[in-house]
Formats: structure tokens, sequence, C-alpha cells
């Protein structure tokens, strides 16, 4: 039947594909022992003895990591947006030569890849005694991601007619009124992609809290994992229960904002 | 996406009240609190660094050594026979090509599977989404498990009769299984995006082909392939980037090995460089000697794929 | 947006901003009361260092020593050297590190030397000295490598004892893999070294044995790893994966997974550190394990060793007395030398140190071959694991260990192999 080839051929590929997925998700709630040697079998009876082994570990580890996942990327994402949607903002409406080119070189900043300024990165950060702090990985996060932010909000403004931002003008209204009651509103699908992008990318960030941050003020999320493995190679429950646990968020953040997320990446695209 | 850069809106016609002088006391307000800030962060800590990164590639910076000296362009002349850096260009490239062509023909044909109305067909796009958000440590971590000697692809093909294939630990093959892991987590975002590039084709070009006989094939040809156009260009560039910026999995999964340089790219070793062997001066030469090859090939992609692209 | 809601917003972000300043660490061993020093130790965690080891041994020595707060500083991986230098490029060098190699850390200049009369305590103070300078206690020996094997299936082979020399070896993995079982468990994975031991190994018995002072003289520039007999050694491994008696498939296994693929049965024997002893007491097959060294060529004795892996000081440290004192504490109080003993199976080199009684049979018959060999004088170095000025260059046991997986994995020839050692050696000095 040529109408259920298409839904059959999506189950096929699907289950194929979310294997791995199916293997995080039943070792999870396997009893420990039984994992290593039959991996793929479902979890009977479940447990939930490897989530509760993670959330109860002495030190602290995951409740600590995700304590400062939260902080390093809840405070990025809005100081980028903030700032990206301004500069962008700025850069859209402004025809002059200069903001031509400061527009090029931020752009060229998105295919940078972060080993080139790592090295380097650690001395500037030394220059303002930010090393190893939060505030050090927030600001490098912010410079890093500002090209893409740039990015997404110029474009979108590009499709906001100056007229209403010159109305609001001649009302009498600033600069700054005018962009955060006039033009902001209008920029939430731009918004929203920025915002989920930026807090998937800091989220799931390894090597830059690997190095900027330092084992002196803890772990991330991820950087949390990759110490764990090492330690729980044996005990893969409470391997499974990391992953599973680290992985929560953004997974709850990206299925709550899924419409826009796509509607994000492609906004432009739609709009030609 | 496509052309925001180029365009320009056509200008209003600016009432003289709104006119003023250049540099207004006024616009320096609007600038320094617009655009200032972004710009001092951008240049801070991304347009610094990397002039203090040409600065080391020209000296033989080592932080062990207290005496540092300026040695010109030797960095870069040791790096055209230094083979542990011949090694990992050869080896991005390899991944380079992967990564670029294999998400992107799978997502477009998962895309167009998936290009259909419904609770299902959302569903299945999401569980392909899933791994673009998951750590990279996550799905490193539970590929090394599943590609282990003892692993459950091993044990499958076990059971299938054929016996178990060392994924990770055989030289020849350890590159590929690095690429498809890394390719399994990519394909999720070209999927999307083709997707979103499908859904902007209008119904009318596909009735309108219909009308005039074309099958499947020539429709696709014909109406899709063109107007996918700009995903095309955003999955190539994309996955252009994320290949060379590759460092994450490389680290978890196989640490550069097995043996010498197999899965080591020059991202890699521009950090085991800088970092493990502390020879920053001739790290910051290579990653520099990165930066300008990145820069090249993604202005090429864009180049060559742009042209293709058709304005609605 | 109004003024109220901006001013309101920047204040929220300033809050945030200040709140992002205290950061939420690991819940470190905060022990001690206040005032007095603060102190950073680095440690790294590995199945027989766990964390609970660690804090529990850190809060040992604040407990006497009431002036000292540590702050226990995590590796993410067991290569904490390679973390060191990154730590210490990036301005954040530890006041007290475990084990990490004081030649690859620029020793004389970021490491404290230690004073001589500081080290009465220790059995060989001169131990790992580079130019004459000691940088790392050396608090331990551990023997690398023993050959840790299953007696049941030594028997089930029809082997009825160790063997003694190489040929005997060679036939006995010919009888095991005839049983269907690996002759050898060696594995790999992203730490890499577990594929150097049976080099050590080889690297003793043929270059060693008759020339004890041979790193010396490659770092003299006397010799070099092109050297007939160090080739040898490199053959000798390649061979055992050519003949099958190493599963090459093995070679992405991490050190962890390779443990547990000896403790779960899938190989015969098993060429570790000493400190496998503990892992193997704890297992449940702690009384079909034995333990044997490496034969020579003729049956003579020999077994390699290293003495070293104890604590260092930063040069730097801001409270260099205090991290000196925690660092020579931690290493000579007996509590923690016995559950150093019980959880990584050390030989603490310490004057009047005698292990604990009630130690498993794993450890107590490592010691015991340990000691045979001490009073036979048949010890010599072990390769790739000095530290000392007779220690690889920095940055070359990363090379050595690819090299070996490379002649493991039939990628290059130990002729090509050892050649590119001598290049890296060159661009390394």
């Amino acid at each position: 039947m040529r109408q259920a080839l298409r839904p059959l051929t999506t189950l096929v590929v699907g289950a194929v594909f979310a294997v791995p997925l199916y293997v995080v998700l039943a070792n999870t709630f396997k009893h420990g022992p039984d994992i290593a040697p039959s991996p793929m079998s479902p979890p009977w009876p479940p447990t939930l003895d490897n989530l509760t082994a993670v959330m109860s570990r002495p030190d602290r580890l995951f409740w600590a990591s995700l304590a400062n996942s939260l902080i390093v990327t809840s405070l990025s994402v809005v100081v980028l947006t903030v700032l990206s949607a301004m500069l962008g903002h700025y850069l859209a409406r402004t025809h002059s030569r200069w903001a031509r080119v400061a527009t090029l070189v931020l752009l060229s900043g998105l295919m940078i890849p972060p080993q080139v300024i790592l090295l380097p990165i650690v001395r500037v950060l030394q220059l303002f005694d930010l090393m190893t702090t939060l505030q050090g990985l927030i600001l490098f996060n912010v410079g890093y991601y500002v090209p893409f932010g740039v990015f997404v909000f110029a474009g979108f403004v590009r499709t906001i007619p100056r007229e209403l931002e010159e109305a609001a003008a001649i009302d009498g209204a600033g600069p700054v009124r005018v962009f955060w009651r006039v033009v902001f509103p209008l920029l939430r699908p731009a918004t929203a992609s920025a915002v989920i992008f930026f807090g998937v990318w800091i989220w799931n960030d390894f090597l830059n809290p690997l190095i900027i941050l330092g084992p002196g003020q803890g772990t991330t999320v991820t950087t949390g994992i990759y110490r764990a493995v090492g330690q729980f190679q044996v005990d893969f429950g409470t391997m499974f229960g990391l992953m599973f646990l680290a992985s929560l968020p953004p997974l709850v953040f990206f299925l709550l904002l899924q419409r826009h997320f796509v509607k994000g990446l492609t906004g432009g695209a739609a709009k030609g | 996406m496509t052309a925001q850069l180029a365009t320009r809106p056509a200008r209003a016609a600016a009432p003289a009240a709104v006119r003023r002088r250049r540099w207004s006391p006024e616009k320096l307000l609007h600038f320094g609190v617009f655009a200032a800030p972004g710009l001092l962060v951008y240049g801070c800590f991304v347009l610094l660094p990397i002039l203090v990164s040409v600065g080391y590639s020209l000296t033989n910076y080592n932080p062990f050594n207290p005496d540092t000296e300026f040695v010109g362009l030797r960095n870069y002349k040791l790096l055209f026979t230094d083979e542990e850096f011949l090694t990992s260009l050869r080896v991005t490239t390899v991944l380079t090509v992967i990564l670029v062509v294999a998400p992107n023909v799978a997502g477009l044909l998962i895309a167009l599977l998936l290009d259909k109305k419904g609770p299902f067909y959302n569903a299945w796009r999401a569980v392909f989404f899933i791994p673009v958000v998951l750590s990279s440590v996550v799905v490193s971590v539970v590929w090394t498990r599943l590609l282990a000697d003892d692993g459950a692809i091993n044990q499958v093909l076990g059971w299938a009769g054929i016996g178990s294939v060392g994924w990770l630990s055989e030289p020849g093959i350890a590159l590929y299984s690095l690429a498809w892991i890394m390719a399994w987590q990519m394909l999720g975002f070209c999927v999307v995006v083709y997707l979103a590039g499908l859904q902007s084709v209008p119904q009318e070009l596909y009735e309108a082909a219909s009308i005039d006989g074309a099958g499947a094939l020539a429709r696709f040809r014909n109406v899709t392939w063109p107007l996918v156009a700009p995903a095309l260009t955003i999955n190539t560039v994309v996955m252009l980037i994320t290949a060379f910026k590759a460092y994450d999995h490389i680290q978890v999964i196989t640490n550069g090995g097995p043996g010498t340089g197999t899965t080591a790219t020059v991202a890699f070793v521009v950090l085991q460089t800088g970092f493990t062997a502390n020879r920053q001066g001739y790290a910051s030469a290579m990653a520099l000697v990165m930066l300008v090859i990145i820069a090249t090939a993604s202005a090429l992609a864009l180049k060559l794929l742009r042209r293709r692209e058709v304005e609605l | 947006m109004s003024h109220t809601r901006r001013s309101a917003l920047a204040v929220a972000l300033g809050a945030l901003l200040a709140v992002g300043g205290c950061t939420v660490g690991d819940d470190t061993t905060d022990s001690g009361s206040g005032g007095g020093a603060e102190i950073t130790f680095l440690t790294f965690e590995t199945p027989n260092l766990t964390p609970q080891y660690w804090d529990a041994a850190i809060k040992r020595i604040t407990d006497k020593h009431t002036d000292i707060r540590v702050k226990k500083l995590v590796a993410p991986s067991a290569d904490r050297t390679g973390y060191a230098k990154q730590l210490l490029a990036s301005g954040q060098f530890p006041d007290v590190m475990l084990a990490v190699s004081p030649a690859e850390i620029g020793a004389a200049t970021n490491l404290y030397a230690w004073q001589p009369g500081e080290l009465g305590e220790f059995l060989e103070p001169t131990g790992g000295a580079i130019d004459g300078k000691v940088y790392q206690l050396p608090t331990n020996t551990q023997t690398i490598p023993n050959v840790y094997y299953r007696k049941s299936m030594f028997t089930e082979a029809g082997i009825t004892a160790p063997p003694t020399t190489y040929a005997e070896l060679l036939d006995a993995s010919a009888k095991l893999k005839a049983k269907g079982h690996t002759p050898f468990v060696v594995g790999g994975g992203k730490e890499a070294f577990p594929s150097v031991l049976p080099l050590t190994a080889t690297v003793a018995t043929e270059v060693y044995r008759q020339r004890k002072d041979w790193m010396d003289k490659r770092r003299a520039g006397d010799v070099t790893f092109t050297d007939p007999a160090f080739v040898k050694a490199l053959s000798l491994v390649r061979d055992l994966s050519t003949q099958g008696y190493i599963d090459r498939k093995m070679i992405s296994l991490d050190y962890a997974a390779t443990e547990q693929a000896f403790l779960k049965g899938r190989g015969a024997m098993y060429p570790m550190g000493s400190w496998f002893a503990a892992a193997g007491d704890k297992s449940d097959i702690k009384a079909d394990i034995g333990v044997f060294a490496w034969p020579t060529a003729d049956g003579a004795p020999l077994l390699p060793a290293y003495t070293g892996g104890g604590l260092e000081v930063s040069a730097k440290s801001k409270n260099l007395e205090a991290a000196k004192k925690f660092a020579l504490a931690f290493q000579l109080d007996k509590d923690n030398l016995d559950n150093s003993v019980r959880s990584d199976a050390l030989f603490p080199a310490i004057k009047g140190y005698s292990p604990p009684a009630g130690l498993g049979p794993v450890f107590t018959a490592t010691y015991e071959l340990w000691q045979k060999h001490v009073a036979g004088k048949s010890i010599v170095k072990a390769f790739s694991w000095e530290t000392g000025s007779d220690s690889l260059l920095p940055g070359m046991t990363a090379k050595v260990y690819a090299a070996t997986q490379d002649v493991i994995l039939g990628k290059a020839t130990p002729e090509k192999a050892a050649e590119r050692l001598d290049t890296e050696w060159s661009k390394a000095a």
C-alpha cells in the first residue's frame, strides 16, 4: 500500500536512528549490574536507584554542576540577547561605510573556531583578572556568540519597516525608547531563536568551561560528566543516571519551544 | 536568510527635523548605548586574542621557558614539514568531507520523508533533533560504549554471525566511526533546516508541474531541488564549520588515537600542542593557518552556493 | 520600555552578575577552622581512588593541623599531568598536587625542591631527582608491570607453572589461545597508557638489563630509539600482536574498561602495574589471580620498578609553608599510608613502614614478588614511567604510548616507530 509506505519507512528509519537514545533511556532505569551484560534489553523491573544515587552523591557533583551551568547559561543568554539585539538593530539601521565594515568584521567571527582564541584568551582574561571566574566565562561567551546574535537580529530588523520607528521618533521618543517599545516586541521570533541557540550551545559547551573555569570553581554539567566518567566507568548505572539527568534541561527546553526553534532557524529563509 | 546581508531597504525621505549632523552628541549616545557594549566585548574577547595570537605565532613562546624570543616566520615554515600537522590536515579533510556530505544528503532524504503534517511526523522530527540538543560529551560516552569491542553493536554482529569489528581500535576505521558519531548527532539539524525549506516551497509550483505532466522525480529536480538551495547553503556552511571546530568528541572518544594521529584534526592538534606540550608560539601559528583555511573554505562554499539560490 | 522597568532590569542584571561572582564550587573538604592558610590540592579519580578516599585522607591531616584548609581539585581524567599543565598555562597552578610528572611540568621553575633535611623519613631520598634536586616526594614504589594471570585458565590450558623464560611465555600464550582464551589483555582508549605495559616489560628485558642507565644516555644524546635493542623491544610487542596473543580490538578500551575486561575473564594475562592488586583483591576472583614477572630470554630474574609517585608542591605557592607541611604530613601519616596500600596497592618507601595485616592474596603475592627481586638485586627502571632526570622529555610519553599502539595495530613497523620517536624527541628537546 503506497499510503503506508511513508509512515512505515519513517518508523523504520527513525527507530534505527533512535537506538542510542533508547539505550540511554533503558539503561538509566535499569538495575546497575544488569547494564553491561545486556545493554539493549528493556529495563524490567525499572528502578530509580541510578537517579537517586547521582542526586545524593556526597560531593554534590550533580547539583553544584547544575547550578553552575544554570548561572552561566542564563546570564550569558540574557546579556547576549540584549547586546546583540541592540547592536544588530544599530548596524541594520545605520548606513555608513564603517557600519558595513563593522558588520563584516562581526560576521566573520561566525566562523572562528574557539581553539584559535583559547590560547591567548587565557592571557587576556588574566589581564582583566577574570580567569577561573564565572564572569570571565560569561564575558567570553558573550564576545564569542555576539556575531551570531547580530546575524539573526540584524536580519529580522531589516524586515521591520523603518516608518514605524520614525513615527515613534516623531512622537518624541528617544532611540532607546523606540527600540524597546516598538522594535523589540516585533523581534520576538528572532529573540526566540537566538535564545534557544545560545541556551543550547552554552549549556552544552565543554571546551570553554574546561579551560576557562578550571577545577577550582566547580564544574559545569558537561565537564562534570567527563570527570565522573573516569571514576564511574565501572558503575554504569550511576553513569547513565548522570547523563540522563544532565540531558534533561536542554531536552525539556527544546520540547517546550520546538515550534520557535524551527521558525527561528529559517525565519529569514522563508521570507527569502 | 539569503539576501539580508546584501540589500538595504530603500531610504525613506526623512523629514528635515530628523536630520542631524554626522556625530552629534545624540548620535554618540545612541552609539554608546546600542553598539559600543557589543562591539567592545567582541573586540576584547575575540579580536584582541586573535591579534595576540598573531604575536605569539612569531615567537617561540613556551610558558615553561622564561626566555621567549622573536623567531619571525620560522613557526610557519616548520609547519610545512611537520608530519603531525600534515597528518592532521588529512584527517580534518576526511572528516570535513564526510560531515558535509553525509548528514546533508541523509538530512534531505529524511526531510522529504517527514514532510507531512500531523503529530506522527512532528514527533519523529523531534526525535531526530534530540541528539542536536544533547551534550557532545553524553553522545560521545554513549557511542563509545556502543562501539566498544564488547559493546552492543558488536554483540548484534555476533548474533548475525559476522563477528566483531574494532570500530574504535582499528586505525583505519576509527576516524570513520568518529565521523559517523558526529554525523548522527548533527543529522537532526540538517533535517529540520531542510524541512523548513521544503515547507516554504509554494504548493502552486508543484501543482503546475503536475499539470504539465511531471512525475515525482521530475518535480523534485525542477521544483524542490532549486528552491531548497538556501537550506543547502545553511547546512553546508554549518557542517563545514562544525567539522573544523571538532574537538569534544575527539577528546572524549579517542584522544587523537588509536596510534599516532589517526583521529587528530587540526583543531585537536592545536590544543594539544598549546596546552599539553606547551609550545604556544608554535600552536598559535598553527591556529592562524587553521583560521585562514576555514575562512577561505567558508567563503568559497558560500559564494558557490549562494549563486544557486533562487529569489522567490 | 519605561524608565522604571529598564532600571529594574538593570538592577536585576547587576544582582545576577554579582551572584555570578560567588560560584557554586564542589563540596570541597573545607575542613579546619576559619583563619589559617588555604591551599589547593590537585587529585585525580580512578576506580581505586574514589572521591571518598581523597576526602578521608585529606580530613585525617586537616584534623591534626587545624590551621590548614584544603580545597580539593579534581582532574577531569587520569591524565593529571596534562591537566596540571593546563592549569599552569591559565594561572591556576595548584599548591599541592599528586603524581604529576615533574619533568613535564617544568620542575625547575614551577616546583619546590625539597631539602635533604625534609626527606629524612624516606628510604630513597634521591628517588626521581632531576639534576640532583628532588621535586616529587619519593613516597612509593610500584612494580610496573607485573603479569597478573588467571590460574584457572592456565590449568585449563595445561600450563603447570608460570613461565620463567620468554619462550615459555610464548608457549603458554599459544596454549591459551588454543583453548579459546585471549592470552594478553592490553587496552588503550583515551588514556592510552594501558597499551605501553608490554613495552615497559620488553624494554626492561632487552635494553635496561644490559644497560641500566640507558635513559640517562638517551637524555645525553648518546643513544637513540633506533638502537637495535630498543627496536627489538618494539618488535617483540609487535610479534605478540601478529601472533594473535594481543587482541587488537581491545586497544580502544580505556583504563577502567581494560581492568574490567580482565576481571570479567576476557583474557588470561594482564600486564599492569602493581596498583592493580587493590582492584584484584576487591574482585570475586581474587583467589584465582596469580602474578609473575615478565620473563627474560634466558630466565634470569628481572623486575621493573619505579619509586616516586608522591606529592609535589608549587614553587609559587602563596602559602608555601602550609603547602609543604600538608604535603609531608599527608605522605607520612600512617593511616593515610595504610589506606593507600589498601586502596591503591602502593609499597610505601618510608623508613620503618611495613604494610598492615589482613591484605588480600593478590597484594601479598605482588609484594612478595617485589621483595624477592629487591633481595636479589634484580630491579631495573620502568620505561616511560620514570619521572626524574632519567625520564622522557616533556610531551614524549604520549608519543611513546601512540608508538606502542602503532606497532600493535600494525600501523608502523618497529623501525619506523622508533624513527618517529627520535624525530619527536628532537622536536621536544
